[in-house]
């Protein structure tokens, strides 16, 4: 009888003290978690931050080269258009974080902003008096140093979603991670078309209109 | 068996995969403001620009680093490559990020400036673009690498000065200062010899109520004193090399602003 009572007492001292460090546990691997997902966060806000950067430039890079006699309106248009569908993919950072497929959306409007620009500069090399027009310059050289500061953020945002994936992945945290509703959250990824080597094509039929 | 031949035909491949990857080498940090490996500066512009940038940051607490290497010894775009090097050395203040760094690769003629977030408003890409245009180019094409760097500096410097305050030192001298003139050590010592005196009092309290009348010196009483002296005088004074232009990062950001082009 004495004997029966002993255990019970030990097995509830190890029991309490099972609860105890599980809790612990707990605690702490959820705090590891909570700076890490906040890092992601705030690098998502310097990415959005150099992304609006890009959209400022635009509208006074639109107005230099409209400014050029005859210069391929097409060129123009896509841009603009790219910018403007950039403006509509606006949503709560938080809510895009957790949505891969909100975040694809997100990075395929850039994307195809990117490429518009990247066209356009490739017309304006046939613009002599633009190149020589220090204005333009001017513009092209904060574009090139926006494109590269993107290219920055970009990177340190994948290097801190990475971090947190790892640390909500690993196996016991991973439990407690999706009890709290922690799931990984999506990469960049570069676009199919830069795994290719770009195309050059020397079309010297399509002379410039002048 | 098998299980052990695949694993080590896996660790094989392992072995024959890594040394294609890592090619890229992050110099360390640098010693002075100017670092010059590719040996292209003499030695008076080197030692008055290292002045001038000291001082500089004494009144502004901007950090400016100009590092000329022969080649860039990665695959990557030298914007990529600059800014992971920039970054890594931490120039500029935290919380004011404001560093910049002129990178110079002599045999790729190319060069880049990285600017610190915290100078991206003053020092924008477009005037980076033109001093590296109008100020360096020429006269590097011309073997001019002393006024080319000089004329450069100068005009980082005019387009940065007044945005921040400085305190009136560098971190390189804040940090020499505080490794040989630290309170700390002395803060220490003073805790220890104020708990030694207790124990003291308190031990020589109890051998005068000791029923047996005897006068107990403590153990530690011999022992301290004088043999201890020795240790305390070997904080600080790490520093060494030159006594000027030394440069130590603050802690500050970069972000890819700036500009770079090719001669």
């Amino acid at each position: 009888m004495k004997k029966a009572l002993l255990v019970l007492v030990v097995l509830g001292v190890l029991l309490v003290l099972g609860v105890f460090l599980a809790l612990g546990w707990g605690i702490r691997s959820y705090n590891q978690i909570i700076p890490l997902s906040a890092k992601v966060e705030s690098q998502w806000a310097q990415v959005q931050n150099v992304y609006q950067r890009r959209a400022d430039l635009i509208p006074n890079l639109v107005a230099t080269v409209s400014g050029a006699a005859n210069f391929e309106k097409s060129t123009l248009i896509a841009v603009t258009e790219a910018r403007a569908s950039v403006g509509n993919v606006k949503m709560d950072p938080k809510e895009l974080l957790d949505h891969p497929e909100k975040f694809a959306q997100f990075e395929q409007a850039q994307d195809r902003l990117s490429s518009a620009l990247s066209r356009l500069l490739v017309v304006v090399e046939r613009y002599p008096d633009l190149k020589a027009n220090s204005n333009f310059l001017e513009l092209q050289s904060q574009l090139e140093g926006t494109e590269n500061r993107i290219a920055v953020e970009r990177g340190r945002f994948n290097e801190a979603v990475q971090a947190y994936n790892v640390e909500v992945q690993k196996v016991p945290q991973v439990f407690l991670a999706r009890a709290f509703g922690f799931t990984p959250k999506p990469y960049f990824q570069a676009k199919p078309e830069a795994q290719e080597a770009p195309k050059v094509n020397f079309n010297f039929d399509q002379a410039p209109a002048k | 068996m098998k299980a052990a031949r695949s694993v080590a035909f896996w660790i094989a491949l392992c072995f024959c995969c890594f040394p294609v990857g890592a090619k890229e080498v992050i110099p360390p940090k640098p010693e002075q403001y100017v670092h010059d490996e590719a040996g292209v500066l003499s030695s008076g512009v080197r030692d008055s620009l290292l002045h001038e940038i000291e001082d500089f940051e004494r009144q502004t607490s901007d950090q400016i680093v100009v590092a000329l290497y022969p080649h860039m010894e990665s695959d990557s775009s030298v914007e990529d490559y600059t800014v992971r090097v920039a970054q890594s050395w931490h120039a500029g203040r935290t919380g004011k990020d404001n560093g910049v760094v002129m990178f110079v690769f002599v045999n790729d003629h190319k060069l880049y400036i990285q600017v610190g977030y915290g100078l991206e408003g003053p020092l924008t890409d477009a005037l980076c673009r033109r001093i590296i245009e109008n100020e360096i180019k020429p006269r590097f094409r011309m073997n001019d690498y002393d006024g080319g760097i000089q004329n450069g500096v100068h005009a980082i410097m005019a387009a940065i000065r007044g945005e921040y305050q400085g305190t009136g030192t560098t971190v390189d001298e804040s940090q020499r200062q505080s490794g040989q003139g630290s309170v700390a050590p002395f803060l220490i010592f003073l805790v220890i010899l104020v708990f030694m005196a207790a124990l003291q009092w308190l031990s020589s309290r109890r051998t005068v109520y000791s029923s047996r009348g005897r006068i107990i010196s403590p153990w530690w009483f011999g022992g301290f004193g004088m043999g201890n002296s020795g240790g305390f005088g070997s904080f600080g004074g790490s520093g060494g090399g030159s006594s000027f232009g030394g440069f130590s990062g603050g802690g500050g950001s970069f972000g890819g602003g700036g500009a770079g082009g090719s001669w």
